[in-house]
């Protein structure tokens, strides 16, 4: 990126965020009330309702729940929010040369790091409420983060370009996103699964991602080891195909809007 | 200096089949396999020009002859079917003033972010603000959200962003012909500033005195096709009077008078003349006779002007200033003639020039002129002799 675009992809992000935030009277209010509210249901669901544990840890089962639940909210609204900037923005494509590829960025970026603040704010409830976490994985989880946006990113950019040709890919991909959510252990443990469909679990790579942020915040985890590499690999895998693909589909966004 | 900032060579552009989802998913695939959709309607064929530094191009052609599809094409909005396009230097493109306007934004947010579209970092908008909201001049409601803006403002603000650019190419596409009359003015004489200072434009318009003033070659898009292309007064003739024969054409298909819009001027003479230009003694009488013609059975206001043989104007009137009722002929023609008893023009060349503006008077439609000299021995100064009295007191 030029270092133009680079200062348009701020603009463009910061003007995204200003819009989620502001357009809500208290807007910064709910910043940070949203996901304490979402915790306190939670809890009260699995906590209370159903009496849910932590498999092998002396944690309450909200926390061992809400650690991976927020990164899976940042990258599933990455992929949603992204998915739909170009369209949103249908009207700037038809009469400015905007590099559109930084359409899609700066949405998915920005939805990504409201989740991330989300996030912030309930580890910090987590902690203040006495909830053991082991802090000194906070590197490696930001590690494990950094490999989800660009999962995300690439995702999103993939969405976004096909979504301009195939018009039911908006009304799928919530949907296709809400499968994702259930088949990974995010509600639950794997532990809860049958031992032979447990196996499987294993082929969805989000379970991966949200293991390694589990083993940091929970086990201590600190340096990236063999696990982190597929992480990686896919995540820079997703950016090359969704760049791509989007590189490939873009000039042509103007007829298809 | 003849760098070349633009070049198109072969560009085509057809428009895919975008309505029955079918269609598009065989486009999307072939875009995807191939980096091409086959079918498609074509808009554009075959276009190749190139735009020099300083040798600005003014595209004109009827309606749907693709002429904003080109400027599309041209500013990367959309991508050529097939050819290819080379652009070197900066580029700002007004296809649409207040484009990429977001509703919900104060004036000042959209400033902000259309000047990055246009490559204007953070701290240049700072320095050129003032600049920019002094030429816009909408006063307190930069920062009111720009749905709040009539529809003046907007364009006044978005032209106020691209003129603190000042790119080496700047492409409109019909901007000019919006926004109240002073701000009108502001504009042009602004892209005048532009083009003086060595800019250069590629303008689409229908305004073919804009384009004579503006551009030094013109291109005649017709049916996707450069039809004409060359020198401005050359192409912009050509297509004036293909107008009028198609024009011409109907009137003798309909039996009626000609449909067309343009009231033209079909000649403008010195009856005093003889052969060859005009001379013509200091102090003489000046006739000039304009022949004018009417797309209908409402007359043109006809204007008549001096100028220098540098461009310099030194006298107009309109046959509306003086309350002069003019009535077509059955062929809708109107022929008048003004006379000047005493022509107090200093000795040079001069020109009497002839425009037709519309029925109301407000756009210029044709523009003729014809050469004359005014001869004498005169030591006096400046362009006309002004009567006056000595006093040695």
């Amino acid at each position: 990126m030029s270092s133009q675009n680079v200062a348009l992809f701020i603009d463009l992000t910061a003007r995204e965020l200003r819009t989620r935030v502001l357009s809500v009277g208290a807007g910064w209010f709910w910043l940070f009330a949203t996901p304490i509210l979402l915790l306190l249901v939670y809890n009260f669901v699995f906590g209370v309702i159903f009496q849910a544990r932590a498999p092998d840890l002396d944690v309450p089962f909200v926390a061992w729940l809400a650690v991976a639940l927020w990164p899976w909210l940042a990258f599933s609204d990455g992929v949603l929010k992204g998915s739909e900037a170009i369209k949103k923005n249908a009207e700037l494509i038809a009469k400015v040369a905007v590099p559109r590829a930084l359409l899609t960025i700066s949405t998915q970026t920005a939805s990504f790091l409201l989740q991330l603040v989300g996030y912030l704010v309930v580890l910090l409830a987590l902690a203040v409420l006495g909830v053991e976490l082991t802090l000194v994985g906070i590197p490696y989880v930001l590690l494990v983060l950094a490999t989800l946006y660009l999962l995300s990113l690439g995702l999103a950019l993939l969405a976004s370009a096909v979504q301009v040709f195939v018009r039911d890919l908006e009304q799928l991909l919530p949907t296709l996103m809400m499968f994702w959510f259930f088949l990974t252990p995010i509600l639950y443990a794997p532990e809860l699964l049958p031992e032979d469909m447990r196996v499987w679990l294993h082929l969805n790579p989000m379970a991966w991602w949200m293991e390694e942020i589990r083993s940091a915040l929970f086990h201590g985890k600190m340096l990236p080891d063999l696990n982190f590499l597929p992480l990686l690999a896919g995540a820079l895998l997703m950016v090359w195909v969704g760049k791509r693909i989007f590189d490939r589909l873009s000039p042509h966004f103007e007829d298809f809007l | 200096m003849s760098d070349v900032l633009l070049e198109l060579k072969g560009v085509g552009k057809s428009y895919p089949p975008t309505v029955q989802s079918s269609k598009r998913l065989r486009a999307f695939w072939q875009i995807l396999t191939r980096g091409r959709s086959e079918e498609g309607t074509s808009v554009l064929r075959d276009i190749g020009f190139q735009v020099r530094r300083g040798q600005s191009l003014g595209i004109i052609g009827a309606n749907g002859a693709g002429k904003s599809t080109l400027l599309k094409v041209i500013t990367g909005v959309l991508a050529p079917t097939s050819g290819t396009i080379t652009r070197t230097g900066s580029q700002a493109a007004l296809l649409e003033l207040g484009a990429g306007f977001d509703s919900e934004y104060t004036g000042l947010e959209n400033l902000r972010m259309n000047a990055a579209f246009l490559g204007l970092s953070r701290k240049e908008v700072d320095d050129k603000l003032d600049d920019i909201l002094a030429f816009a001049d909408i006063g307190q409601f930069i920062h009111e959200p720009v749905k709040h803006y009539s529809s003046g403002m907007v364009v006044r603000l978005g032209f106020a962003v691209v003129a603190s650019v000042t790119p080496d190419l700047l492409i409109t596409d019909e901007v000019l012909a919006v926004g109240d009359e002073s701000f009108q003015k502001k504009c042009i004489r602004w892209i005048e500033g532009y083009v003086e200072q060595g800019g250069t434009l590629l303008m689409v318009s229908h305004n073919m005195y804009q384009v004579q003033k503006l551009c030094a070659h013109a291109m005649w898009l017709e049916g996707g096709r450069a039809r004409a292309m060359g020198d401005v007064f050359d192409v912009t003739q050509r297509y004036l009077a293909w107008h009028e024969r198609r024009d011409a054409e109907d009137v003798a298909s309909r039996q009626n008078r000609p449909s067309g819009s343009i009231c033209t001027v079909e000649s403008v003479t010195l009856p005093d003349e003889e052969e060859g230009e005009l001379r013509l003694a200091m102090g003489a009488s000046l006739r000039v006779r304009v022949t004018a013609r009417s797309p209908d059975e409402r007359a043109p206001v006809v204007l008549v002007g001096l100028i220098r043989a540098d461009g310099t104007p030194v006298y107009g009137v309109a046959s509306d200033h003086d309350q002069i009722e003019l009535t077509p002929g059955p062929d809708g023609r109107v022929e008048l003639e003004i006379r000047f008893p005493e022509l107090n023009l200093l000795p040079g060349g001069y020109a009497a020039r002839a425009h037709t503006l519309d029925p109301e008077g407000l756009r210029i439609h044709d523009t003729r002129e014809v050469a004359f000299t005014v001869t004498g021995r005169s030591r006096e100064l400046g362009m006309v002799r002004l009567d006056h009295r000595w006093n040695v007191l």
